[in-house]
């Protein structure tokens, strides 16, 4: 599948800032046999007077930007064209979460892509006895880890509800836990909580989903959105596999994604540090339109 | 009887100091030997000691404890929401170790830091460590010390680690053990530093006979290393501020090895590299001695929620541009877990045993490990694998097994077999024992021993001394300065005499000078400050004084002047009806408070001048009378003003950080004065107002002298705004403030004047020509608002 997404994020400052720094997290990876980024390209307006751009600890994309001179807006552009595979629903070799466990004891590795990282609490997710409750039922009897984690998946999906309004970007996976309410990074964080708390590797995936318009309606500009959704280790032969409880879904060809963490603030699109007396608004507009 | 009779007494029946030493069952004591006898190295002090007898042995310790107080040594105390600065517990009598057994420690150091340092290039590098099986992953990725943005980066100096500190404590079999190691941000060097000049304030004469090793050499060797990898020769000392535990000391090491004292905010990352926001514009520097967590440097990346860093240091980390000591993620070493894998590591990776053992430590990660703590749980001391503190220091996270009520004890077993991983058992420590001087008699109590290592050019050297912390109590737990323990010096003792050890340069020995430009802009916004309220005080001081000898004359407190001078006070914010108004209170506490951000340009003099002043204005609000008692109590006042100035005007080098000091006082005294004068001649001013005036402004002389016959308001005006040779005049103020402007950076650049200075040379032309009978009352309050708008054009040259 291939597609080109296009991004902008549009910061009003109530007051003019300067002496501002921001770490921008937006850039679609490349991932092996599974997404590959053809083009990609990304700007600023106006333009940052330091500009660099590295791979951090998880492989993610992330561009540093520095502004000395005072500017009262910020633009962040992207436009990426992206192949994305079409993969073969996974056949469930998953072992059960007393096997899983046995495999992590022998699994002598803390390299970026090792489950050993996404165990336990993480700056955005603490590990909350209630999720880890409501998770458990979904882990009753003696099924795989797959089929734990896509009850889980299927059972966010059905008991909340989808409400832009309830929570925001700081909002924890207690409070949303507790609203049974939210928007797709609710659903990650309250479905990774569950699964840490199982003792199943769980990380979150940023990135762009390609929104269907209903029968007969044209697509709407701009109207797609960024997207979150949860990565879970299935074990050795399984690997990684990919949940979206917001869709209650596998992750599919119609997932494109931006990278990986821990949790949200490891991904965060844009963080920034700056003095402002004022605050600021925000907009953001995504496309994703597929090219063939 | 005489003198030499008395020591013979004494040293006929059993030595006074030492009869009553009881030693702890099954636990060596330092100074006491297994037979009972007074160790060799330990002898000269004790017989010294015991001849100095109890009453000079008191006055000497208390001539220590002023030495602490007047140099101003504190640590914070946390007992509420804010600490509390609290004197520094010095124990007197130092703790004394052989030179052979410091061999010992030193070589087991040497090794331990070659040590940590392989094992934390493995984590932030290839990691095969935790591949071949000698490090568990998750002590590793579940650990909040780990810190990915480090991955992967290489410290520019080569190296991670610079400086370590070691908590040690000698067993029961007399051998040492490492208690903990300190590789975050260790503190307390200028503290052993502060132990030894006070301990040897106390007794100078037996440590000169004694060959104790000077610690002098070390930081020097320290100072070199650090200057040496510093590319452009620029060093500063990272603190999270005045608010930290151990700022003071922060300060103190600055001071001493002549590094710049810096804070998160006067950093700024500039193209990767980290630059110092200073009057003389943005000056790179490339080593952070770094005494913050490493997680609060950068809150871009490291911890969101940081106030006291720096955005982007990271990014200067990535790029190679600056060097931090120790580098950002090396407190993954602290982990209590690690003490566990110590002996294997150093086995596998240097093929050896570990010269000095660490404390027995059992993680619960591993079946057999679990087993066998919850096999002795009610001797293990249990906590958390990730605590970085020492065990016996910890009072929430750490507990002994039998210590618990029975349903705790049950709960704690129970989630050692859930989730093992977290935990860790450490055998409980009987600590040797050393002499504390408690009410005229030596009692022996448990201690740790803190030493320092750091690497210079020639590899790691370690501090010949350090500090022993000694219990409040007999129980090894209380030694935490946090709960009463104390700190005693530590003498390393030689046969020989020693080499003599200073930090001044040498013969042949290259002059490093520092330039006045690199003053940080933060300090000198506190030093303006620090002026400002200094002179603030002073002005509402001489008010209140003219106001209550005015007071003691008149009963009626409704007579015209009287209500005039309360309602001059009033609009500078003084409440005359109290005898020390809060509002005095208020202006003094801010000049201690700029000058406590400032303390490493600061010299302990004013200091203490400064705090007393503060001491005194608070003790006087509890019980200081209006009228003739307050006038006395603002002569004293003043007096104590008088005697801060003078020290700082004396004693101060004409750095660019006097000159921030002096303009402060400048603008203020220029401001107050313009503003008393134009009150005081306004029309319709009372009786004695004029008189009032010139007391106030100190000129009552010199107005007689000058103006004998012709006195009236324009001779008031004459003498103290346009007079160029009064001191108390506005125009002198403002030549003042020329002259300062003039020479700081920037001032005066190839014949430009910079804004600030140029308005102070309009200011003082405009003055220049104008007679007396032209400055109206409008045209004086202008005139002290103009020197109020200089203050602002000097922030935006040097504070931005």
């Amino acid at each position: 599948m291939l597609y080109d997404v296009r991004l902008e994020l549009h910061y009003d400052y109530k007051a003019s800032v300067h002496g501002d720094r921001h770490l921008v997290r937006v850039a679609p990876i490349s991932i092996p046999n599974a997404q590959r980024v053809i083009a990609s390209s990304l700007s600023f307006e106006p333009r940052p007077e330091q500009e660099t751009t590295f791979a951090d600890y998880f492989g993610n994309l992330v561009t540093t930007i520095a502004y000395a001179g005072r500017h009262d807006h910020l633009d962040v552009r992207l436009s990426a064209r992206v192949q994305v595979e079409d993969l073969a629903r996974p056949v469930d070799l998953s072992p059960t979460l007393g096997g899983l466990k046995q495999e992590l004891a022998t699994l002598w590795s803390v390299a970026p892509d090792s489950p050993q990282h996404f165990l336990s609490a993480s700056p955005r997710i603490p590990l909350a006895l209630e999720i880890t409750d409501y998770a458990r039922s979904s882990a009753a009897g003696d099924q795989s880890v797959y089929a734990t984690a896509m009850d889980l998946c299927l059972r966010i999906h059905r008991d909340f509800s989808y409400d832009k309004d309830a929570t925001k970007v700081d909002t924890g996976p207690v409070e949303a836990f507790a609203l049974k309410r939210g928007v797709c990074q609710d659903f990650a964080h309250v479905m990774i909580a569950g699964l840490r708390g199982l003792g199943i590797p769980a990380g979150y995936v940023s990135g762009f989903l390609r929104t269907i318009p209903p029968k007969g309606k044209p697509r709407l500009e701009g109207a797609d959105a960024m997207h979150a959704w949860v990565r879970v280790w299935c074990g050795q032969h399984s690997g990684w596999l990919e949940f979206d409880p917001t869709n209650a879904m596998l992750a599919g060809p119609d997932h494109i994604t931006i990278g990986h963490g821990r949790d949200y603030s490891d991904i965060s699109p844009i963080v920034g540090v700056l003095r402002t007396s004022g605050g600021h608004t925000a907009k953001q507009s995504v496309d994703v339109v597929r090219v063939e | 009887m005489d003198k030499r009779n008395q020591r013979q007494v004494r040293k006929r029946g059993a030595p006074s100091l030492v009869a009553d030493y009881k030693l702890l069952p099954g636990v060596p004591d330092e100074m006491i030997d297994a037979a009972g006898q007074i160790r060799p190295s330990w002898a000269p002090l004790i017989s010294a000691l015991e001849e100095l007898g109890h009453e000079e042995l008191g006055g000497r310790f208390e001539r220590a404890d002023q030495y602490l107080r007047d140099a101003g040594v504190y640590y914070r105390k946390y007992d509420g929401a804010e600490g509390k600065e609290r004197a520094w517990p010095l124990a007197h009598v130092p703790l004394i170790l052989d030179e052979s057994e410091w061999l010992t420690i030193t070589h087991g150091l040497t090794q331990r830091a070659e040590l940590l340092e392989t094992i934390v290039a493995d984590i932030y590098g290839t990691n095969t460590l935790v591949q071949r099986g000698l490090l568990p992953p998750e002590l590793i990725a579940r650990n909040d010390e780990f810190l990915r943005p480090m991955v992967g980066v290489r410290p520019a100096s080569g190296h991670f680690l610079h400086f370590c500190a070691f908590e040690l404590g000698r067993g029961p079999d007399g051998g040492w053990w490492v208690l903990g190691d300190r590789t975050q941000a260790p503190s307390g060097a200028g503290f052993a530093v502060e132990n030894r000049v006070a301990t040897t304030r106390a007794l100078s004469d037996i440590y000169g006979e004694m060959h104790v090793h000077r610690l002098a050499g070390f930081f020097r060797g320290f100072r070199d290393a650090l200057t040496g990898i510093a590319t452009d020769g620029r060093v500063g000392i990272l603190t999270p501020g005045q608010h930290n535990e151990t700022y003071f000391e922060h300060a103190y090491i600055a001071r001493y090895l002549g590094f710049t004292l810096l804070e998160g905010e006067d950093l700024v990352v500039d193209n990767g590299q980290v630059m110092v926001r200073t009057v003389s514009g943005l000056q790179p520097i490339s080593v952070l001695w770094r005494r913050m967590d490493a997680s609060f440097v950068d809150p871009l990346e490291l911890r969101y929620d940081s106030h006291i860093g720096t955005p982007g240091l990271t990014e200067a980390l990535r790029q190679g541009t600056i060097s931090m000591v120790n580098a950002l993620g090396t407190g993954i070493l602290e982990t209590r877990a690690f003490s566990a894998f110590m002996p294997n590591l150093c086995r596998a990776l240097t093929g050896r045993e570990l010269e000095l053992p660490s404390i027995a430590t059992w993680w619960c990660g591993g079946a057999a490990e679990r087993q066998h703590v919850i096999d002795n749980f009610d001797t293990m001391m249990v906590g958390s694998a990730f605590a970085t503190g020492l065990a016996i220091e910890d009072q929430r996270g750490t507990v002994v097994g039998g210590a618990l009520p029975e349903a705790e004890r049950q709960a704690l077993r129970a989630r050692l077999e859930a989730e093992g991983g977290r935990f860790v058992g450490q055998e409980q420590v009987q600590l040797s024992t050393a002499p504390v001087y408690v009410g005229g008699k030596l009692e022996p109590r448990p201690m740790t021993l803190r030493v320092y290592a750091a690497r210079t050019r020639d590899g790691w050297t370690v501090m010949p001394g350090g500090f022993a912390r000694v219990g409040s109590t007999q129980d090894s737990t209380a030694i935490a300065m946090q709960r009463g323990g104390q700190a005693a010096d530590v003498w390393v003792v030689s046969k020989q005499p020693v080499e003599r050890v200073t930090l001044l340069p040498t013969e042949g020995e290259k002059l490093v000078r520092m330039s006045s430009g690199s003053l940080p802009s933060r300090a000198a916004d506190n030093l303006i400050w620090l002026g400002r309220y200094a002179e603030r005080c002073e002005a509402m001081v001489r008010i209140l004084r003219a106001y209550n000898a005015r007071l003691a004359e008149i009963s009626n407190t409704d007579q015209a002047i009287l209500k005039d001078t309360r309602a001059y006070l009033d609009g500078i914010g003084v409440d005359a009806e109290v005898p020390l108004p809060p509002g005095l209170l208020a202006a003094i506490d801010s000049a201690v408070h700029s000058a406590s951000q400032i303390r490493d340009r600061f010299s302990p003099d004013g200091w203490l001048a400064l705090t007393d002043l503060r001491k005194t204005a608070r003790s006087f609000s509890q019980r200081v009378l209006p009228g003739d008692d307050a006038t006395r109590a603002m002569t004293v006042l003043l007096r104590k003003l008088a005697g801060f100035s003078g020290l700082v005007h004396e004693n101060m080098y004409r750095f660019a950080g006097w000159r921030f000091l002096e303009i402060g006082r400048r603008l203020e005294r220029g401001i107050q004065i313009a503003h008393s004068v134009a009150w005081c001649t306004r029309k319709g001013a009372p009786e004695g107002a004029l008189d009032l005036l010139l007391e106030v402004g100190d000129s009552v002389m010199t107005h007689r002298r000058r103006y004998a016959v012709s006195a009236g308001v324009n001779s008031y005006v004459d003498l103290l705004v346009l007079d160029p040779l009064n001191p108390r005049s506005v125009r002198f103020q403002i030549a003042e403030l020329y002259q300062q402007l003039e020479q700081l950076p920037g001032g005066l650049e190839d014949g430009h004047l910079s804004m600030a200075a140029k308005a102070a040379l309009t200011l003082d032309t405009e003055l220049r020509v104008t007679e007396p009978e032209d400055m109206t009352t409008s045209k004086i309050n202008r005139l002290g608002i103009e020197i109020g708008n200089l203050a602002g054009l000097i922030a935006d040259a040097y504070f931005v």
